[in-house]
């Protein structure tokens, strides 16, 4: 978990140059164009044209293979699975399982499915790769996302490990008190207080002296910030970012067209 | 005219019925280094609290009576345009990380960013107020990776950055191991001796014997005492009234009962008392 | 309507949104190893939503769902609307004043159940054509298999799962808040919608008992309708 949370890879590649923003809207265009292309095969051919290939370019493919084969291939595998045969859709049975039947129809289903799942999630993780999260905020703050916002993404990424460890040490403390998590479901349940009680005060105990702390840096201050990093906006940055909009609105006019 | 102007300040938290503060006078110079002293629930931190605007702009609560610094009345201020002039940082470390930074030099420059100071005065304050505080090493690092005596450095630094005209601190150095103490107080000298003025609450009293130009001693929100380190950190009045006292005073104090201890005034620090108990 | 929104938020409530996403996903995991039947992933949000207001809980639920799809189960990500939603629905429900005791909590989370049901069958409906990646997908096989239209079968599920967890959760988050000492609620912007209502607490505990009783009934009947007898 902890470093999965930063997920950031330093690297010099043209990727890691481009603008935050032209790699959200590269992120949110593949996702749309997977979910609203009419072609069956466009989702599928995004991973092997497109999402694969950048992530050479941008020189973070051992990584980004590391976690499409840890996270994202299970989740979309098992999602392939469940739809595979509980989906009833078609009559050309391929077999039977139990009273499930396997169609054709929703092999095809569940594969497209499972892939747009994989392009969401590895478009994502793609990016997430190759853009520095503080960076990805400062540049959407300097166009306008409210500071506050910026605060909220990076401090939540910065917490949630910590509290991810503070809850490992409660839980094992628990247990060598003699915390059974195996034992009948009323147990568990009483035990679950133990668990979430200090995490949860704890916390919200120090809720008050953080936002002091912020407060007396001028965090609610009515002047507009300045940025410690000038992060570069190139003419192709702009070209980029237009070329994908027009892609997204021709997938989305071509789903509409025909029906 | 002084540069700090409390004049019967009395203040009540929200749904309380006593006052924490009550009466309060207190006026203090320009460059000058006051320490406050009390025992727990005296009303040091909300004292802290008002002269950092915090009272009443954050808390709400009912105030009484006028608190001016530099001759800007609080309550006519708002809190963004005080904490401009009066830097404000506290016991925990650990809470006054901003986390919306990944690297220390990013933290320290958070507070510039959110006044909106242009970028290329950003860098080279930084930098300056990291060499002010000795911590220039630690620029790359995350903020969270870092021990207390250094988070706690970071986070005066981070204040320090802004320039503040007044320093409040309320006891930085009470979850700090005497070396992380050492390091607070050195950055805590280098501001006063560079003409600072400076209100700290501390309750280590051989530190604030050396330190401080003035002390006052806060009981139930009210001012108790106020003098000279000595006189005010040494009087029966204070022993009496259970407050913190160095060992070596109240040591003397047993000593000179049994006429062990032949100086008129007790010690404070180790060296005063090593001095004081060659004489006898 | 933005100065609704705005109201919110103070810098308490920035503060507290990255904490309660970081309560949401620790105890959900902590909840997933002590293999409990309900999820307890909003905890967070709820509490952000009746202490800050509906809009706060609203974009905490919705953060929390990506932070979650992103680091942990990339399956959750397109469920966000259905997270945004919960906390904008029990933020309502505490300013109506639901809230305020046990019995009234109980009903804030069987609504707050009801709403996550009917937003989440949309995006089930048409992003997965019913069979999402989760453990109650099994009903809604079984019921697809029985012969029931899609739209029957994956709001029955819904309406059959949700509402244990949503309730504990809404039980939870008020007994934290109650635990809270008065002085650490003060700071946040709709503080009084968290202040208990007073009354003995074995009648409370009776009416809630009742409350759960009359909503069981309640959504067995729906259930019925929905399935068309």
């Amino acid at each position: 978990m902890h470093e999965r949370l930063s997920f950031y890879v330093k690297r010099n590649s043209v990727i890691h140059d481009l603008n935050p923003l032209t790699k959200v809207i590269l992120t949110l265009a593949l996702i749309l164009i997977a979910f609203t292309s009419p072609w069956y095969w466009t989702p599928h051919l995004l991973v092997l044209v497109a999402i694969i290939p950048l992530s050479f370019i941008g020189k973070v493919a051992p990584e980004f293979f590391r976690t499409a084969i840890r996270i994202i291939l299970p989740a979309a595998g098992f999602l392939f699975l469940m739809q595979a045969f509980f989906q009833p859709v078609g009559d050309t049975v391929i077999f039977k399982f139990y009273f499930l039947d396997v169609t054709q129809e929703s092999l095809m289903f569940a594969f497209r499915n499972a892939t747009r799942v994989i392009v969401m999630v590895s478009a994502f993780t793609f990016m997430l790769l190759t853009t520095h999260p503080s960076e990805l905020m400062s540049d959407l703050t300097r166009r306008g996302l409210p500071g506050q916002f910026a605060y909220v993404i990076i401090s939540t990424l910065q917490i949630l490990p910590q509290m991810q460890a503070k809850a490992q040490t409660i839980i094992s403390a628990q247990r060598s008190r003699g915390l059974d998590t195996e034992s009948s479901f009323l147990k568990r349940m009483g035990s679950l207080s133990p668990l979430i009680g200090p995490l949860v005060f704890g916390s919200l105990a120090e809720v008050e002296e953080r936002a002091i702390a912020i407060e007396a840096r001028g965090f609610t201050s009515k002047k507009v910030k300045t940025s410690l990093h000038e992060i570069p906006d190139h003419s192709s940055d702009k070209i980029i970012r237009w070329g994908l909009v027009i892609l997204v609105i021709l997938s989305i006019a071509l789903n509409l067209w025909p029906s | 005219m002084a540069f700090i102007n409390l004049q019967n300040v009395t203040y009540k938290y929200p749904l309380t019925k006593t006052p924490v503060l009550q009466n309060i006078n207190l006026q203090v110079n320009e460059g000058e280094f006051v320490a406050v002293i009390g025992p727990n629930g005296a009303g040091k931190s909300t004292l802290c609290y008002a002269l950092a605007g915090f009272v009443p702009h954050f808390f709400k609560g009912e105030i009484s009576g006028t608190i001016e610094v530099d001759g800007v009345e609080s309550s006519k201020s708002t809190l963004d345009e005080w904490v401009l002039n009066v830097g404000l940082a506290f016991q925990n470390p650990f809470n006054q990380i901003s986390g919306a930074k990944y690297t220390v030099f990013e933290e320290i420059a958070f507070g510039l960013e959110n006044n909106g100071v242009p970028r290329e005065e950003i860098r080279p304050r930084v930098e300056e107020a990291m060499k002010m505080t000795d911590i220039s090493n630690l620029a790359d690092r995350s903020p969270y990776s870092l021990s207390g005596g250094q988070q706690q450095r970071v986070a005066l630094t981070s204040i320090l950055v802004m320039k503040p005209k007044l320093l409040v601190l309320d006891e930085p150095t009470s979850q700090m191991d005497p070396i992380g103490t050492r390091e607070v107080f050195g950055v805590v000298r280098r501001m006063a001796e560079g003409g600072m003025t400076v209100v700290m609450v501390e309750h280590k009293m051989e530190w604030i014997a050396n330190f401080a130009d003035r002390v006052i001693a806060l009981k139930d929100g009210q001012i108790l005492l106020e003098g000279k380190p000595n006189e005010v950190l040494t009087s029966d009045v204070l022993a009496e009234n259970g407050f913190g006292i160095s060992r070596y005073t109240s040591t003397a104090r047993e000593a000179k009962k049994r006429g062990l201890w032949k100086k008129e005034n007790l010690p404070v620090t180790l060296d005063e008392a090593v001095e004081g108990f060659k004489l006898g | 309507m933005l100065e609704k929104i705005k109201n919110n938020f103070n810098t308490q409530t920035w503060v507290l949104i990255p904490i309660a996403i970081a309560i949401n996903i620790a105890v959900g995991q902590i909840v997933l190893l002590l293999k409990l039947p309900v999820f307890l992933d909003s905890i967070g949000t709820v509490l952000v939503a009746v202490l800050c207001g509906p809009w706060a809980g609203a974009l905490t639920g919705a953060l929390s769902n990506v932070i979650w799809g992103i680091a942990i189960d990339p399956g959750a990500l397109p469920w966000w609307p259905v997270a945004a939603m919960i906390g904008y629905m029990a933020g309502r429900m505490a300013q109506w004043g639901f809230f305020k005791s046990w019995w009234k909590v109980v009903v804030t989370g069987f609504v707050v159940a009801l709403t996550a049901a009917i937003v989440s069958t949309p995006i089930a409906v048409y992003l997965f054509g019913g069979i999402t990646a989760s453990g109650s997908s099994f009903i809604t096989a079984y019921l697809l298999q029985t012969g029931t239209g899609i739209w029957q079968a994956v709001v029955s599920t819904s309406f059959l799962t949700e509402p244990v967890d949503k309730i504990t959760t809404a039980m939870l988050a008020f007994a934290i808040i109650q635990g809270l000492p008065k002085r650490t609620i003060g700071g946040y912007p709709k503080a009084e919608q968290a202040t208990v209502e007073g009354g003995a607490s074995k009648n409370q505990l009776y009416i809630a008992v009742g409350v759960v009783v009359v909503l069981v009934l309640f959504a067995a009947f729906m259930l019925r309708n929905i399935l068309g007898g």
